[in-house]
């Protein structure tokens, strides 16, 4: 039986049911096959073939597949609209987690290191490691690195729950990598002494050789970073169906 | 021709209104629904018991059902009843169903065939 019910799960799917209609569908058709089961037995069957009977009652295979993909409601965002999902939607948290960071930055400056004409030099004096300034900057730092590759990662989960081909999330991948590689953070000093100073982001842009090559390089770290477990769960998945 | 409704399958609706019907008078789970539906239509209406479950979820994604999860003799089941917009589904494809078979119905024992001579 479990056999019977994953193979129904991997069809329901790859046809683009949400995972959660799928999952919560499977627990009732096995309470519901358990209790036809039990029917079954008390009706004086044996075990096989109460189980063969209540199985014969559910609806075979391609019926209880094909009444679950005719209720269009219940399919998926990545397959109903993939564009937003695997094109819009990462840029957008992008978009947003890195205006936190941007933030940080900024207000770390005028908090820590007012006056300062920049908000990335290093305070004169001693200073300690887990000091409240230090930990606010890193939080900052740690939210523009590792935003590009925890939402590859969402991408990646997305794709592999839906079983999706590599199409979309592949397209995901590289507007997520290519986004992270060309971003830069710009500062300007305060017009004024003592005044406040600017923070900004743009996209690196120019022909210049060795900002292109820099950039490919950045793109290709931050892809095969988001996509080595998507790799790895495509290819667990091939050797368990072979 | 305009507004004029047609019916692609006779069968269309059938579960939605049966279902609907049933969980109008008391909650019940998928077991229990198929067990109804058999028992109160004679057995005339068997459906395939795996297939209702498509039917209650995507009434219930549409509003016209409410699921609660209930624990019952030890085992955990999802039961369903009806909500006010499920309520006015129903009284539509009742009238719908009403019309329709009143209409076959009449095809059948000859009333348009005699009106026409």
């Amino acid at each position: 039986m479990p056999k019977f019910f994953k193979e129904l799960r991997e069809r329901l799917l790859k046809a683009g049911v949400a995972p959660r209609h799928v999952r919560r569908y499977l627990n009732e058709l096995r309470d519901h096959f358990a209790d036809l089961k039990a029917e079954e037995q008390r009706a004086g069957r044996g075990a096989a073939d109460a189980e063969s009977a209540a199985l014969g009652r559910l609806g075979g295979m391609d019926d209880l597949f094909k009444a679950m993909v005719e209720q269009r409601q219940l399919q998926s965002w990545c397959v109903r609209a993939p564009w937003v999902l695997f094109g819009v939607t990462p840029l957008a948290l992008l978009a947003a987690a890195w205006f936190v960071a941007l933030f940080i930055l900024w207000s770390g400056w005028q908090m820590f290191l007012p006056g300062a004409d920049t908000p990335f030099g290093v305070r004169p004096g001693p200073h300690r490691l887990f000091e409240l300034a230090n930990i606010y900057f890193q939080v900052g730092r740690m939210i523009y690195f590792f935003a590009p590759i925890v939402i590859g990662w969402g991408v990646a989960i997305l794709a592999a729950r839906q079983r999706l081909r590599a199409v979309w999330p592949g397209v995901g991948f590289v507007l997520i990598a290519l986004a992270g590689a060309t971003l830069q953070v710009h500062v300007r000093r305060p017009d004024v002494p003592g005044g406040a100073g600017h923070v900004s982001m743009g996209f690196a842009s120019g022909p210049a050789v060795q900002v292109v090559s820099a950039d490919l390089v950045h793109a290709l770290v931050f892809i095969s970073i988001m996509v080595t477990p998507y790799l790895i769960w495509r290819v667990q998945r091939v050797s368990r169906i072979d | 021709m305009a507004g004029r409704e047609t019916n692609p399958n006779f069968m269309n609706g059938v579960p939605e209104l049966l279902i609907l019907g049933l969980l109008r008078q008391e909650e019940m789970y998928g077991y229990e629904i198929v067990h109804a539906i058999r028992s109160r239509t004679d057995e005339v209406i068997a459906v395939g018991e795996g297939v209702v479950y498509p039917v209650l979820h995507g009434l219930e994604r549409e509003g016209a059902l409410r699921a609660r999860r209930r624990t019952v003799n030890g085992r955990s089941r999802i039961y369903y009843s009806v909500t006010a917009a499920g309520s006015r589904r129903l009284a539509d494809l009742s009238a719908t169903w009403t019309d329709l078979t009143s209409a076959i119905q009449k095809m059948l024992t000859g009333g348009h065939h005699a009106k026409i001579l």
